[in-house]
């Protein structure tokens, strides 16, 4: 592998996988921060990675696919540089998506150019493992490529994109997403729901109308699970769900209900308590 | 021709002296057609034979309307009820059309019927000269029937002759006192319009005669494929060797014609023929046929084509909303009716509206029309026609039976240059009511162009990602790639060559893009070449090399693998570790081994 990266290292200098090549190869990368903290963490032991990174550059694919799973629990540099070799000069979609997302497990800048390659890849799969990997990047280039892959033509690459932007917090998506939502698309009500503050709860629920009835009420469902979610906004969401028509709304509140203790006593389940019951004896939206 | 023969070989048993017949001793006789065409009363200038330029316009509705429109004045003259039925002839001061069941006349000063004449049998066709009608009309059984060529005054509508014929007629020209009746689709008979006298016959070798008609300075006949000058070289009977034109029309207008079919009896009246017509004008003398102002004019429905004298458009004329009903070259001018009343003026030469008016109709669609209105020539000069708004307006008229002319108005667009053309083209493709094969003629069209200045338009187009969120979605994209590709042999302007390249690698990494598609954009960076475009296509064919998806791809393997061989030495280097290492696609690795032995 040493010889292939000398060979290749003026040409791969030059192509847009090359930044992060170059920058391997000019000198061995330091591990990156969030590799040391994992490493200092991690309960399994690093060790030594040559037989697996020879595994990831071998002929059988099935191997190479194992090898890239194992080196995504090494948090060692020398593994992490063995995942970001192989991706760079090109591994068969079984083995790259597993690669990416071990990859993405400890995260270095570096890792983005060549993110952003497979990140366009034509093998479904691939797409959606370097799409949802780019979460895990706190970079401008990362998130412009996540908040684009929410328009990808494939669900599974759409909802990739929508973990990835829940994942990075990116507030940039919340528009495209509630284009998803006005869809029906669900990709939408995960990330949502995960990036929602009261605000945002507000203007999710007053896409009723726009948005298909179940999966505004899975949406708002999502936040109301949230531990995080402030009390207050709490019972405005339940409001706002009973205005939604329909079984999925009677369900979002009855998971509420059921994923949420009795005590102490919340206005928010009080509230959702009522307004299932009312349902059930026949009232509808309120 | 078959059909003539068997009715030539029943006719010759008929005998008698019958002006119409198979045999004639002045069949094809030089001096005697010089003599015959010299007794025709001729003007000195074009001049409408009514003296001024108008339009005898046909209305629908119950009843028809005639109206006849002052085409200087831009006002009818007159406007009747009447019930019309056939094409309007044009006399001294008379109109004579059928209507009903008659033969009516009319004054041309008010619309007044002049006289009446019941039709016996079916109508064939009239026509008109400074002082008499003719007319001709079929009788009999289908069996045995016979035609009659019949003259009648002008003023009076008294029958002045009546002349019988066992083979068939075809409607009448008339001109100066000579009228002429194709005959058999062979012959075309000239007669002394006073006496009924036949002074003179053209027979035709080698083509039919389906039509006569006439200008102000020539009389003319001819079929589908040529026009022939009724002067004496016609008397040779063949084409080769009469003053003969024959216009150079695009395949795809073939339905047009010179005139209307004489024999035809839908065509005896206003009809859907009259909206495909080649509309043209020759030199009245002279030796050799010369189409006057270097071309013709196709009226097409709504669109009028000029075509220089190879058949290339020249200019183009798109009607707006309704169809154009009829039509008539004048000499200066190329006028014309709408449906909707509307009539038009085109220069010949340049396409541009030089008179513009509107009838009242009163609601009423215009059925037909004639003009009377040789060398008319409106005041107006007029701005020549965007002749690509209008070759758009054509290729995206959703009207199914216009595929034809489609594609010649793409076909002509491709050869013009300009941004907006390209746009236009693109414009098309993205059109979902476009038809399949309109697009497989633009797409042809696209690459062709080879116009720096579209460069823009294409990398716009490039430029589109597909995203379910925009709904939106590159069109074409391979024969945009061609497009940009085969502008690389031309001097660019450096930040749009960039684009370019920047455009193509988007669509490169696109996982929208098709496979064909892809083909076509590694072409396109391995012509536009540079550092830019290079790296993208390293990075390609080691990244999908190990796709068997890829693999199975032979002709974007061999395209990628081809231009990263092409790019320099390093680029070999890499080929050649694409060909050894062991997580290539088997497929991959050997043409890049063939390649690199090549």
């Amino acid at each position: 592998m040493r010889i292939v990266r000398v060979v290749l290292g003026a040409a791969l200098a030059a192509g847009f996988v090359a930044p992060a090549m170059a920058q391997a190869k000019a000198k061995p990368p330091a591990p990156p921060a969030a590799a040391k903290d994992a490493a200092a963490k991690s309960k399994v032991k690093p060790g030594p990675v040559g037989p697996l990174a020879a595994a990831l550059v071998g002929g059988d694919v099935d191997a190479a696919a194992k090898a890239a799973a194992s080196l995504g629990d090494d948090p060692s540099p020398a593994a992490h540089e063995a995942l970001l070799d192989a991706l760079s000069t090109g591994l068969a979609p079984k083995a790259a998506a597993p690669a990416l997302e071990s990859l993405a497990k400890h995260p270095a800048p570096a890792d983005v150019a060549v993110l952003l390659v497979y990140a366009g890849h034509r093998d479904d799969d691939v797409r959606a493992a370097a799409v949802a990997a780019l979460g895990a990047y706190p970079d401008p280039l990362a998130k412009k490529a996540g908040v684009a892959a929410l328009g990808d033509d494939t669900e599974k690459v759409r909802a990739a994109a929508a973990s990835a932007v829940a994942k990075g917090k990116w507030r940039e998506g919340v528009d495209r997403l509630m284009a998803l939502l006005d869809k029906g698309d669900a990709a939408a009500p995960p990330a949502l729901a995960a990036l929602a503050d009261a605000d945002l709860a507000h203007s999710i629920a007053e896409h009723l109308g726009n948005a298909p009835a179940a999966t505004l009420a899975v949406t708002l469902g999502m936040i109301l699970k949230r531990a995080d979610f402030p009390e207050p906004a709490k019972l405005e969401v339940v409001r706002a769900i009973a205005k939604i028509p329909g079984a999925e709304a009677t369900g979002a509140l009855t998971d509420y209900l059921e994923a949420t203790p009795e005590k102490p006593p919340r206005k928010s389940r009080a509230e959702a308590e009522k307004i299932v019951e009312a349902r059930l004896a026949g009232g509808g939206a309120q | 021709m078959k059909k003539i023969v068997l009715l030539a070989a029943l006719l010759a048993g008929c005998g008698g002296k019958a002006v119409f017949g198979l045999s004639s001793s002045n069949d094809n006789d030089p001096q005697a057609l010089a003599k015959a065409l010299d007794l025709r009363q001729m003007s000195a200038a074009p001049k409408p034979i009514g003296g001024s330029a108008r339009a005898y316009v046909v209305t629908s509705g119950k009843p028809r309307h005639l109206i006849a429109f002052d085409l200087a004045g831009e006002k009818a003259a007159w406007n009747v009820a009447a019930d019309v039925q056939s094409r309007v002839a044009v006399g001294g001061d008379f109109v004579v059309a059928r209507e009903g069941t008659d033969l009516v006349a009319r004054s041309a000063s008010d619309g007044a019927v002049r006289w009446k004449m019941p039709i016996d049998g079916q109508f064939v066709g009239a026509a008109a000269d400074d002082k008499r009608a003719y007319v001709v009309t079929q009788t009999g059984t289908d069996q045995k029937p016979t035609w009659y060529l019949i003259a009648l005054d002008g003023g009076s509508g008294k029958q002045l002759w009546r002349t019988p014929s066992t083979g068939q007629l075809g409607a009448p020209a008339a001109q100066g006192g000579l009228v002429m009746a194709p005959f058999l689709t062979q012959w075309l008979s000239i007669l002394d319009g006073a006496t009924g006298a036949q002074l003179t016959r053209v027979r035709s070798t080698d083509d039919e005669i389906t039509f006569a008609m006439t200008t102000s300075d020539a009389a003319w006949f001819g079929s589908k494929r040529s026009v022939v000058r009724l002067d004496e070289k016609a008397a040779t009977g063949a084409r080769g060797t009469s003053t003969t034109g024959m216009a150079k029309i695009p395949a795809q207008l073939e339905k047009a014609t010179y005139a209307p079919d004489g024999f035809d009896a839908v065509q005896a009246g206003y009809s859907a023929s009259d909206r495909v017509r080649i509309l043209w004008r020759a030199d009245a003398k002279g030796d050799a046929w010369k189409w006057q102002g270097g071309g013709v004019a196709v009226h097409y429905f709504r669109y009028v084509l000029g075509l220089d004298e190879s058949g290339a458009v020249r200019w183009a004329y798109s009607h707006p909303k309704v169809e154009l009903v009829a039509s008539a070259h004048t000499g200066a001018a190329i006028a014309a009716v709408s449906a909707g009343g509307e009539v038009i003026a085109l220069d010949p030469a340049t396409g541009a509206v030089r008179a513009h008016a509107q009838l009242d109709t009163g609601g009423a669609p215009v059925i037909g029309a004639t003009f009377d209105a040789d060398g008319w020539s409106p005041s107006g000069a007029g701005e020549p026609p965007s002749t690509v708004q209008a070759l758009v307006a054509i290729a995206r008229d959703r009207d199914a039976r216009f595929e034809g002319v489609k594609e010649l108005a793409v076909g002509t667009l491709a050869k013009l240059p300009g941004e907006q053309v390209t746009r236009d083209l693109l414009a098309m493709l993205a059109d979902e009511r476009t038809s399949a094969k309109l697009k497989e003629t633009v797409i042809g069209v696209l690459a062709s162009r080879d116009d720096p200045a579209g460069l823009p338009a294409l990398i716009e187009a490039l430029g589109v990602k597909s995203d379910v969120i925009a709904g939106t979605e590159p069109i074409a994209v391979g024969a945009v790639a061609r497009a940009v590709g085969a502008l690389a042999k031309q001097p660019l302007d450096e930040k749009q060559k960039a684009a370019a390249v920047d455009a193509l690698i988007g669509q490169l990494r696109a996982p929208s893009t098709s496979v064909g598609d892809a083909v076509d954009v590694v072409h396109a960076l391995a012509a536009l070449g540079g550092a830019a475009a290079k790296a993208p296509l390293r990075t390609y064919l080691l990244v999908y090399r190990t796709d068997a998806e890829f693999a199975k791809a032979d002709a974007l393997v061999a395209a990628t693998v081809d231009a990263t061989l092409a790019a320099g030495a390093d680029d070999r280097e890499l080929v050649r570790f694409v060909a050894d290492d062991a997580r290539t696609q088997p497929a991959v690795a050997d043409y890049a081994k063939k390649a690199l032995a090549r």
